[in-house]
Parts: C-alpha cells; sequence; structure tokens
C-alpha cells in the first residue's frame, strides 16, 4: 500500500467572482520514503493541494470531494482532533515563506519544541535539547546560542533550516515542501536542497516537493507530476519526464529553461497565460496555449491516459499524460523533438 | 487592545516634533470601523427593498456570432442605494449564467454548492463587474461539448434567490448564432 494516496480529489473556492476549482479531480499516490515532485506554473494548484493533504484549506474554499489516504485512514474523515494528531506528526509541511511562517515573538527554539512536546510528550527540557539537536543537524552554527533568538535574528536561509528542523522534529513519514527555495538565493537554495536531501534519507521521510523549477525537481525527485489549471496533465518518473515529456505543457515548461552557452536570441515560452480557473477553456486546458492544438482539443477533455498502451491512468500508473494524442483523438500529432545533449549541464532540450 | 492611534505615539508637537503632542483627544479616526458595513444592512433594510436597489445587467460584446465563436460578456451589479446592501442568497454560489436555461451553458451539473445562505455584499453606491466569455459550445458530458445551434439563444443572469425574476435580481440578453 503507498504511504499517501490522493484520489479524486476536488478543492473549490466559492468567491463572488464565481467558482474557483483549483484543483480538479486529481489523482496521485506516494510510496514511504519516495520523493515526489509537483510542478506547473503560479496559479496550477500546487499549493493548494499540498493544503489540502493537512485540511487547511480556509474560508471560502472546501475539498469538494475525493479521498485522501495515509497509510489506508482517509484524513478526510478523520475528527478535528484527529487531523492534529497528523499534522506536524505523520504529516508535516515546509511553506513557502520561512519568515511569515515563524511566530516573530517566539523564540525559534521555543517554536521548534512546541511541537516535540505536543506530540512526542517530552519534557521541556527534552524538548529544548531535541530542538538545539535539530538545529544543529540542519545546520545552524552554535545552535544552543541561537535557540533562544527570535525569528528576526536570523537570516533568510537560517529561518527557512529552521523551519525545515520544525517539520522534521516529530520525524514525520512525509513532508510536504511548498516551494521551500523560493525566497533564498541560488547558493543557499543548492545547500538546503542537499540538506533536504540528506535528512529525507536519514529519517526515511517521503517528500512531496513543490516547486516551479524543474531544474530542482531533476536534482531531487523519483517521480513528477506536472499540474495545469488544478488537474495533473503528467506522471512519470523525474528521468522519464526529462529525457521523454509525453505532454506539450511539459515540452514547453522544459524548453522555457534557459541555458549556459545556448546560441537562441530569444528564450523559448509558452505562449499566453494560465487561464482563470473560474472559468477554464472547453475541452483541454491547455488547447488556447497549445501549437499542436486542433478543433477536437476544443471540444474534447483528454482523459489522463497510459501514453503506451492508451488505456486510461490509474493512481497506480507508471506513466500517463492528459492528451488526446494517446486516445487516438489528435489527427496531426505531437511534433516535437527531444535531444539530449551529453556536454550540457541540463540533459534535454524540447523543440517546438 | 491598544490601538496605535490610541497611544499618541504617532502625534507630534509643532515646536518639539519629537515629543509626544498633548492633541485634543477623543477625535475618532474616520476610517475604522466597529462593525461591518454590510451587518447595518442586514438589521436594518427589509429583504424587499434590498431586492429591489439591486439591479443586475448582462451586457454581450457580440450578439451576432458565427458558429463556435466566443461570447465574451460583461455582467454587472449595482447598488442603488448610498448605503451598503448584502442580498441573502440560497447558497455559497452567489450568481449564476446561463445560455438557454442551461447553467454556465452545460448540460451536466457543473456545480454541487453546499448548503446554507450566502450574501452578496455591495457597498454604497456600488457597481461591481464581472467578464465572463461563453464559448458559443454547449457542453453535453463530462467529457464533450458541442456547437449550439444556428439560431437565437438566450444569454441569462440570476442572483441565486428564490424567483430571481419577480425580485427584478435577472437579466437576459439574445445571442444570435449565425
Amino acid at each position: 500500500m503507498a504511504l499517501l494516496e490522493v484520489r479524486d480529489l476536488t478543492v473549490t473556492f466559492y468567491t463572488a467572482e464565481g467558482v474557483v476549482t483549483a484543483v480538479d479531480d486529481l489523482s496521485y499516490s506516494i510510496e514511504a520514503g519516495e520523493k515526489f515532485g509537483v510542478v506547473g506554473e503560479s496559479g496550477a494548484g500546487k499549493s493548494v493541494t499540498a493544503l489540502s493533504l493537512l485540511r487547511l484549506i480556509e474560508s471560502p474554499g472546501r475539498i469538494e470531494s475525493g479521498e485522501i489516504l495515509l497509510d489506508g485512514d482517509d484524513l478526510l474523515e478523520m475528527t478535528e482532533t484527529e487531523i492534529q494528531e497528523v499534522r506536524g506528526n505523520r504529516v508535516a509541511m515546509i511553506f513557502q515563506d520561512a519568515q511569515t511562517a515563524l511566530n516573530p515573538v517566539y523564540t525559534v527554539g521555543d517554536q521548534i519544541s512546541e511541537a516535540i512536546r505536543h506530540h512526542l510528550d517530552h519534557t521541556d527540557e527534552e524538548a529544548r535539547e531535541r530542538a538545539i539537536e535539530l538545529l544543529d543537524r540542519v545546520g545552524i552554527p552554535d545552535a544552543e546560542a541561537r535557540y533562544s533568538d527570535y525569528p528576526h535574528e536570523f537570516s533568510g536561509g537560517m529561518q527557512q533550516r529552521a523551519v525545515i528542523a520544525m517539520a522534521l522534529s516529530c520525524d514525520p513519514d512525509l513532508l510536504v515542501a511548498d516551494e521551500p527555495t523560493t525566497a533564498l538565493d541560488v547558493t543557499t537554495e543548492a545547500k538546503i536542497l542537499a540538506e533536504l536531501e540528506d535528512l529525507a534519507e536519514e529519517f526515511d521521510t517521503a517528500v512531496q516537493l513543490i516547486t516551479h523549477d524543474l531544474g530542482v525537481v531533476a536534482d531531487l525527485c523519483d517521480r513528477v507530476m506536472v499540474m495545469y489549471a488544478g488537474k495533473s496533465v503528467e506522471r512519470a518518473s523525474a528521468e522519464d519526464l526529462f529525457y521523454d515529456p509525453k505532454h506539450p505543457y511539459t515540452v514547453g515548461l522544459m524548453s522555457s529553461i534557459p541555458r549556459i552557452g545556448d546560441d537562441r536570441d530569444r528564450l523559448q515560452t509558452i505562449p499566453g497565460s494560465m487561464p482563470d480557473l473560474i472559468s477554464t477553456p472547453t475541452g483541454c486546458s491547455f488547447h488556447p496555449r497549445c501549437p499542436y492544438a486542433e478543433e477536437a482539443c476544443r471540444r474534447t477533455e483528454p482523459a489522463l491516459t497510459e501514453p503506451e498502451t492508451g488505456k486510461p491512468a490509474t493512481v497506480g500508473s507508471e506513466r500517463s499524460a492528459r492528451c488526446l494524442e494517446y486516445t487516438g483523438e489528435l489527427n496531426g500529432g505531437l511534433d516535437y523533438d527531444v535531444t539530449v545533449r551529453d556536454d550540457a549541464a541540463a540533459p534535454t532540450e524540447g523543440s517546438q | 487592545m491598544r490601538r496605535i492611534y490610541e497611544s499618541d505615539a504617532v502625534e507630534r508637537d509643532r515646536s518639539d516634533p519629537f515629543r509626544p503632542g498633548d492633541a485634543e483627544e477623543g477625535v475618532e479616526p474616520q476610517a475604522a470601523r466597529s462593525i461591518t458595513s454590510s451587518a447595518w444592512s442586514k438589521r436594518l433594510l427589509p429583504h424587499w427593498l434590498r431586492h429591489r436597489v439591486v439591479t443586475v445587467d448582462v451586457t454581450a460584446e457580440r450578439t451576432h456570432v458565427g458558429p463556435a465563436e466566443s461570447v465574451p460578456f460583461t455582467v454587472t451589479f449595482t447598488n442603488r442605494l448610498p448605503i451598503p446592501v448584502s442580498v441573502e442568497v440560497r447558497s455559497p454560489l452567489l450568481w449564476t449564467w446561463s445560455v438557454d436555461g442551461h447553467v454556465e451553458a452545460s448540460r451536466v451539473p457543473v456545480h454541487d454548492p453546499p448548503d446554507g445562505t450566502a450574501y452578496l455584499n455591495l457597498d454604497r453606491g456600488e457597481r461591481r463587474r464581472f467578464r465572463r466569455e461563453w464559448s458559443g459550445l454547449f457542453r453535453i458530458s463530462d467529457r464533450e461539448w458541442d456547437r449550439a445551434d444556428r439560431g437565437e439563444h438566450t444569454l441569462r443572469v440570476a442572483v441565486n434567490v428564490a424567483d430571481p425574476d419577480g425580485k427584478g435580481l435577472a437579466d437576459e440578453t439574445t445571442i444570435t448564432v449565425e
């Protein structure tokens, strides 16, 4: 059994403007100890998916339907007391902006030890010792002295490390990292990601890493899900996704990565922008931006399909993509090549 | 809780700008409200009056379009009173648009809003505008859309209350597919 299984999750927000379907019929699974990447542009529904896992969606948002099974237990059926036992304990979260995630009026050490005291029934002294140990483990120098510092006395990178320490404090089975390095410079980002990888392996924690940086995914993840307009458009192992992308959106994302030594005059981008989730386009949500779109794409919503067999994908499918090409409904086909350059730092290039 | 404007910390004396001044107290800041404006509407205005002062208008950018051509349209809710108004609606889905009676031009249900009332809040004299687009297609199943037939189609917008037409909380326009 998978550690986490999300089935047909739909999350909506009822606003004055209309109903925003932020996550639409989403299914995926994460195995114990696996590093699972979720990528997509801003507004694709990545963060809402993460918040749903811990039932942290606030009004006017609502989990409309679906199941979130953690070791077979449906988190959506749990009482508030039961879900509180899961939060920070079995499933922990690293939020986007560490500065906002930390409470400015409590010391960093207190905030880490609070979770330990609450979930692990440690005494104050034991919790303090464990918090110091964790601060040291995530690379905060002179952890004992830093235990009593307030968040504003930490640099951005240190704050992020403190948040990681907090998330790891109860040895969770699953760590949901929502763009943990977005606010950091690239050198600190590299260090934090390496740290996260080491810690996940050391603690045997599964990681759901949400990012819009495909480089981070390539570096860290075993499997990847690409999201667009609240739906999963492709799911594959990281290697398959980079060497053999199956969805035009994934190809577009990859060809828009800038590379050193690239001789293109202009950076290739995906034309247009993410649709308004109140009124998503008919048929395939990506069709207005897709260079291979045909009339069928406007009229038929593609199902998540196994590209090799053309059969409907299940949660357990190794590979899946949401494009009419794989159900034989696209006449012109997908006309792109993937070139693998051995000498380049980045392994693939999609050309459209 | 003591507020910053009650602390005198932001007042300055003309002779010594760094010393808290002794300006007359008791002047309440105009912007701070201790009760939400819509709460007054809920308590003081009868429902029939709230329905009468709110108007709904739908305007299509084009009224004659080709087959499967998109029709952008604008929905405007206006509060004609100089005080805020809250209209009680039947679910968190405050209003809907439909074509020929099909909500969001779909022949299959698209939304399943939870039970419970909600409010369409409009500030004093507020005109709130939303832009939408009808693709010129009808959704015929969960995965399929079909072209609208040639001829006239009614694009209608209604606030989610019982009998919106009778309460003047609906409007419609005709789109001709040529």
